[in-house]
């Protein structure tokens, strides 16, 4: 891939609040048509490099480009569409007066009624903005962010607010969006997002890029299984000397033990506690990844 | 400069009761009422009494409109409107220009009723002195309201509009008549962009402490781009910001 026909290319980028590195040095390039999910925990940088990438933070040093162009250029020529953590929407405006006002700002929107219908928020283009539930408008934000037609979106905890039917709702008006090949950037905390919905997985953790790649590739990074089992009796300090253990937690009785070596560490188990029993064996998921490759550091070293 | 985003700040502004209550209704009915309580047929009491109304009238709506932009920065509606085509003079602008609008009910409804119910008579140049003078003279009083919606927050913005507006027509010389201000008052009134706003229309209707229409104009174009500078300055650092 060669980075001049990138839809995202971040390169060297930081921005340092005070003494706090919120963004530490990002390089990304993100191929057209990609769908890549932006995930760590709280503070781990995320919404800063958004805000960069949109052009309302300026970086400390390095470099954005959106379409090899800047990101005020594409946000000017409606090349990216954005939907903000809480983002604002008029109260006393309706749906329709919203989505129809910022389509008038571009040069060559959506038709307002089809920014509506996409997002299936047709019925409410009278409704005042006041008068809708969270999940509603989170779909108002999301046909803000379509009715300029933009190449890329940019997405930060689309589906924050919304139940399951509503999040369900949305990424199938995504999948619409993104089988035409259009790029899209989205940061989530719901991993299984991620895992059902993004190409690609960019991990973040202390202002850096820790893991990028598909879900597969992320997850494999962390070796190893995860043993669960209820073990009558025992305590975390008598399952920690077993083999392969790197991680034991326990509540009650049940034991869930993450191991390098879940061979070794099944059979130690048994031999030590042979009243262990509903014993389960299972890969380390996007979750267990996640957790890993953001909170122990000895594993970060593991990096692309 | 967008028509789209002009059309929909005029829209949601004339939305609110609030706005037609004070804006619309309550200099009509102040003048109404101050006509029945102080002049008997006195026509130059009346005249005079129009242009503050109207002076009133024009400067509330004016800055009414510039204090939403309080809530609307609370909100994050500047910096989601930043991810549109829209610039920050397309947004001042927009802003500016749905103040103006707003004073225009009070420029018109006031001396029409002046006009045609309460026996005051000028010639066409004095009437368009008075009605589109005022309208333009108010124009620093959109912008005292657009930087008190920068400067405000939804918490403080109230307070912070009642007070200026108060000051600005008891000591502007619109609620307390000019001619009985002690000359230590009439000095501070000639502080207030307010005692020009109202200097326009009286010239009109009287030539009893008066100013000439050029000073009064270069002193309201003077508060204009001091305030002008002030805001696009206090924008730019609003934006620069997060």
């Amino acid at each position: 891939m060669t980075s001049a026909g990138a839809a995202v290319r971040l390169s060297g980028l930081r921005k340092h609040y005070g003494d706090v590195r919120a963004v530490d040095g990002v390089d990304l390039v993100i191929a057209p048509g990609e769908v890549v999910a932006l995930l760590g925990p709280n503070g781990a940088g995320k919404s800063t490099t958004v805000d960069m990438l949109l052009g309302l933070t300026r970086p400390d040093a390095g470099t954005v480009t959106v379409f090899g162009s800047s990101p005020q250029d594409a946000v000017t020529g409606g090349a990216i569409g954005a939907m903000l953590q809480g983002g604002a929407l008029l109260d006393d405006a309706t749906v329709g007066e919203v989505v129809g006002m910022v389509a008038s700002l571009h040069r060559a929107p959506l038709p307002v009624a089809e920014a509506l219908r996409r997002t299936g928020i047709e019925d409410l283009a009278k409704r005042r903005c006041n008068k809708l539930s969270g999940g509603q408008k989170q779909r108002v934000r999301f046909a803000v962010a379509l009715v300029s037609d933009p190449d890329l979106l940019v997405l930060d905890e689309p589906t924050a607010a919304m139940d399951v039917q509503s999040r369900r709702d949305f990424w199938r008006a995504m999948h619409g969006y993104t089988d035409t090949g259009r790029t899209v950037l989205f940061a989530t905390h719901y991993l299984e997002e991620a895992e059902n919905y993004a190409d690609r997985v960019v991990l973040m953790r202390d202002g850096r890029i820790v893991a990028d790649g598909t879900v597969a590739e992320v997850t494999s990074l962390v070796s190893g299984r995860v043993v669960r089992a209820a073990i009558p009796g025992v305590t975390e300090a008598s399952l920690r000397p077993l083999p392969g253990v790197s991680e034991v937690e326990l509540r009650g009785d049940r034991a869930t033990i993450s191991s390098n070596d879940s061979d070794a560490t099944l059979r130690a188990l048994l031999a030590t506690f042979p009243q262990a029993h509903d014993i389960e064996v299972a890969a380390v998921g996007l979750e267990g990844a996640f957790l890993s490759l953001t909170t122990d550091s000895t594993v970060s070293g593991a990096q692309r | 400069m967008s028509i789209g985003y002009l059309l929909l700040e005029v829209r949601r502004a004339t939305r609110s009761t609030r706005f037609l209550i004070f804006t619309v209704g309550f200099p009509v009915v102040l003048f109404l009422l101050y006509v029945a309580i102080f002049t008997k047929g006195d026509g130059a009491g009346v005249g005079e009494l129009m242009i503050s109304m109207t002076a009133f009238g024009a400067l509330t709506g004016a800055m009414f409109a510039g204090g939403r932009v309080a809530a609307e920065r609370a909100l994050g509606w500047q910096r989601q409107l930043r991810l549109t085509p829209l610039s920050g003079g397309g947004y001042l602008a927009a802003k500016g220009l749905t103040s103006m609008m707003l004073a225009v009910p009070a420029v018109v409804l006031v001396p029409l009723i002046g006009g045609l119910f309460e026996g005051v008579s000028l010639d066409a140049g004095q009437w368009i002195r008075v009605v589109l003078g005022t309208w333009l003279a108010v124009i620093p009083f959109a912008l005292i309201g657009l930087l008190i919606g920068q400067v405000g927050t939804p918490d403080s913005l109230q307070p912070i509009m009642s007070v200026t507006m108060m000051v600005m027509s008891l000591l502007g010389g619109i609620f307390i008549p000019i001619s009985t201000m002690p000359a230590w008052l009439l000095d501070f009134a000639k502080v207030l962009p307010s005692y020009w706003l109202a200097q326009v229309g009286r010239g009109a209707v009287t030539s009893e402490l008066a100013a000439g229409l050029g000073q009064t104009v270069l002193v309201l174009a003077g508060w204009t781009v001091v305030l002008g500078l002030v805001i696009v300055r206090r924008y730019r650092r609003d934006s620069a910001r997060v």
